[in-house]
């Protein structure tokens, strides 16, 4: 059995067209790191330079059935680092770069399925540049980009003098709901330093782990939220017929624009709808402020107005429990229209879904390999397709060394790891995908505990 | 596929080296001349030395390819040897002189295989999707339209009459005066290897998912067999067409050809590499099978349908490399990894 610090480190490099990448392949070949590194790209022929050597290569993709587990493997890949091992003056590390639109899913898969790849290679690290500019005009629709930040285990904000401060620090938050597991910098001009890229070493739970992972995805009783700058005055909220005849809402106070302004607005709204709801019909006066969850009762037939008014002029968020449009809903006042300075939409429930999440767990005691082979064999067979990442260290009954385990879809590898220390023995697992239900997850995990 | 138990026990030694040498680097490639005389040995990292079959004289140093050398091919009448690297050559050299008679490009900038027709005076070279066939000028006599994807392998049928390559999506067969492929033997799946059966009759392939394919030449008919613990690159038939031997694993498969087939039949298998093995090798004229593993293991076995034995063994450092059996089979060339390289008589036995 080879060690881990035997095989070469691979880092897989993902990010759209326009993010950086090459940028940063050239500033790793130039840059006097002292190692010797291949990479292997999509555009240019082999070079050597210097020391290092840079391969082109053209991605073969073809889908591989063995069993039941069935997989996409890069075909290309496979033959030359193959042929790259047999070398004798042998790499350092190894760099592969996947075309812009590329699922990672296919380059991270081929260092499982392949004996000769898992001897001698192992996967350090995927490592997604983003576009801190561009990334909002395909995060929200494009299956790659978001399965690129789903895969990470670095995410590289690249080109934050593009945008501002505010824009950044809810990037990070977005990214952070869909991947708890990546270490985030930021970065100019793909400018970072190489030992957060290059032999990240895989392993840090913890830090995925430390975000409570209640909060990583809350799952709001509200669909839609505006903030409106109001003076003081009497306003109505107007909404047409809809696909409810009722509908929540909340209105409250918002401090300043600032992000941690909306955040505490956010959680006080959640709190809100979670208050008993009062119903208010047409013509009535809506209730402003924490605690007053609003029943909108509609007219069976046409419009329906809803009056308030404020005492103290600033700003106010209101929170709807559908989305305005689906009742041609409006605020106005002085003016027949008043326009939200900000909107925010959130998922509801039902369509919660299809997001990318991760689930973290982290459960006491020994866990049986078993059991945990049994549980995961099955959780992948139904749900592999969903489930981009696993990672985790694991406590197992009647081993001395923390259980090193990761897995792609659905294939999955596992290895004892150094000797658990001062530390205490405890189970810590993390998966990234869709349509992830961490009840579930979480039982199923509790399952595989030695009895 | 069965386990049984180990019932083979190693005999007396049976190998004595004739000659040793070391190449000092990893061989991607042991081919002795159809003559006997000479054995070649190429090395990845690109130079390819000729020694004296008989004593490992070295008879020649040829520089290769600048990029690491990835295979190399006798000429019929041994004087020429064809070799094809990363530097996107196919190159002819002179066995005699040790002087380069051609330079060719291969289409791509790593050329993979080669393989100069056993009866002919033609090579067929592969790299990436391209395909061609040139004459023991250099010149070239036709190029191919595209493969669907990278070729993995080229084999000419021991009639030298038609050749096969391997592709994801199976294989095609050519004629070497037709520009279109005779027949397609489709299959989802990455096809690593393949090997005709001496009569022509079966075309087998190894492939990434595991499998092993017995392709009918003539009627496309194909007989998949799966239980294989790794991708399988190993594929050996005895000349008599009776046994495909195939790796994929720790133990080497045999399947029995002859009378109804392999289908539903068990097949025999041979336990003794503690590692997986990386080469099977049958005697070109005898049924003697020698298997070369990472566990750095040389075996050779007797097939036969019960008892099957490991005749003689002998234990590298380092993991086998490749291993070739002299034309007349009373010699067999193994390397290791590290490059170190052993000729061994056999033994009357």
């Amino acid at each position: 059995m080879n060690t881990v610090e035997s095989r070469v480190p691979v880092t897989v490099l993902t990010g759209f067209l326009g993010s950086g990448k090459t940028t940063l392949l050239n500033r790793i070949l130039t840059e006097n790191h002292g190692k010797k590194i291949a990479v292997i790209e999509n555009e240019f022929g082999e070079v050597g330079i210097d020391n290092d050597l840079v391969i082109g290569a053209e991605e073969e993709i073809f889908e591989m059935n063995n069993g039941c587990i069935c997989c996409t493997v890069r075909g290309d890949l496979i033959r030359i680092l193959g042929h790259l091992m047999k070398r004798r003056d042998k790499f350092d590390y190894i760099m592969v770069e996947t075309t812009g639109m590329a699922d990672p899913g296919p380059v991270a898969q081929t260092f499982y399925v392949d004996d000769d790849m898992q001897q001698k290679l192992h996967l350090d690290a995927i490592v997604t540049l983003v576009d801190a500019k561009h990334i909002w005009e395909h995060i929200d629709d494009s299956d790659e980009a978001k399965e690129q930040v789903a895969f990470a285990d670095v995410i590289l904000l690249n080109k934050i003098d593009l945008v501002d401060p505010e824009d950044l620090e809810k990037l990070e938050a977005r990214i952070k709901s869909m991947n708890s597991m990546a270490k985030i910098y930021r970065s100019r001009d793909a400018v970072v330093e190489m030992d957060k890229i290059l032999n990240v070493g895989g392993f840090n739970l913890d830090r995925a782990l430390e975000i409570d992972p209640k909060f990583m995805e809350p799952e709001y009783p509200f669909e839609w939220s505006g903030i409106y700058q109001l003076n003081t005055g009497t306003y109505e909220w107007v909404m047409g017929e809809g696909p409810d005849p009722a509908m929540g809402a909340a209105l409250l106070p918002l401090a300043n624009m600032g992000l941690a302004a909306q955040e505490a607005t956010l959680m006080d709204a959640v709190l809100t709808f979670s208050e008993d709801e009062q119903a208010v019909e047409g013509g009535e006066m809506l209730r402003l402020g924490k605690g007053q969850h609003n029943q909108l009762v509609l007219n069976e037939n046409g419009e329906t107005v809803f009056n308030f008014a404020i005492q103290e002029p600033g700003y106010y968020m209101l929170f709807t429990e559908h989305h305005p449009d689906e009742f041609d809903a409006r605020l106005g006042g002085a003016e027949p229209v008043l326009d939200p300075l900000e909107t925010r939409e959130y998922k509801p429930d039902h369509e919660h879904d299809e997001a990318v999440t991760s689930v973290g767990i982290t459960i006491r005691g020994d866990l049986q390999l078993e059991k945990l082979n049994g549980w995961l064999s099955q959780l992948l067979r139904e749900q592999g397709q969903d489930i981009f990442r696993m990672k985790g260290v694991l406590s197992v009954r009647g081993l001395d060394k923390r259980y090193e385990f990761q897995g792609v879809h659905m294939l999955f590898d596992g290895r004892p790891d150094r000797p658990w220390e001062n530390e205490m023995r405890q189970n810590k697992m993390i998966f990234i995908g869709r349509k992830l239900d961490r009840t579930a997850l979480e039982n199923g995990f509790r399952e595989c505990l030695a009895s | 596929m069965r386990r049984r138990k180990r019932k083979t026990r190693p005999a007396q030694p049976a190998l004595k080296a004739k000659w040793r040498a070391n190449i000092d680097d990893h061989p991607i490639g042991l081919a002795w001349s159809p003559d006997g005389k000479t054995l070649a040995a190429a090395a990845v990292s690109g130079p390819i030395t000729l020694f004296n079959g008989d004593d490992g004289a070295v008879q020649h140093k040829l520089p290769g390819h600048v990029l690491d050398t990835m295979a190399i091919s006798w000429h019929k009448d041994s004087r020429l040897l064809a070799s094809v690297g990363q530097d996107g050559k196919v190159r002819l050299w002179d066995a005699e002189t040790g002087a380069q008679r051609a330079e060719m490009a291969g289409g791509s900038s790593w050329v993979e295989r080669v393989a100069f027709n056993p009866l002919g005076d033609c090579l067929v070279s592969a790299a990436g999707r391209k395909l061609r066939l040139w004459n023991s000028c250099g010149e070239l006599l036709r190029e191919y339209p595209d493969a669907n994807s990278t070729i993995t392998d080229i084999k000419w049928r021991h009639d030298g009459r038609a050749f096969a390559i391997s592709a994801y999506n199976g294989v095609l067969l050519y004629d070497p005066a037709e520009a279109e492929a005779l027949r397609r033997f489709e299959w989802q799946g990455s096809t690593l290897t393949l090997e005709w059966s001496p009569d022509g009759k079966y075309i087998a392939t190894g492939d990434q998912d595991s499998t092993v394919h017995f392709w009918m030449a003539d009627t496309g008919n194909d007989l998949q067999v799966w239980g294989y613990e790794t991708k399988v690159l190993e594929l050996a038939w005895s000349f008599n067409n009776r046994y495909l031997a195939t790796g994929g694993g720790t133990q080497a498969v045999i399947w029995d050809c002859s009378g109804k087939g392999p289908e539903n039949s068990r097949p025999i298998m041979l336990e003794g590499h503690q590692q997986l093995i990386k080469h099977l090798k049958f005697q070109r004229q005898g049924m003697l099978l020698a298997s070369g593993g990472n566990d750095g293991l040389l075996a050779i076995w007797k097939i036969k349908k019960k008892n099957p034995a490991m005749l003689a063994d002998a234990v590298f450092k380092a993991p086998i490399a490749s291993l070739a059996w002299s034309p007349d089979d009373r010699c067999i060339a193994v390397s290791d990894v590290s490059g170190a390289l052993s000729i061994a008589a056999l033994r009357r036995i």
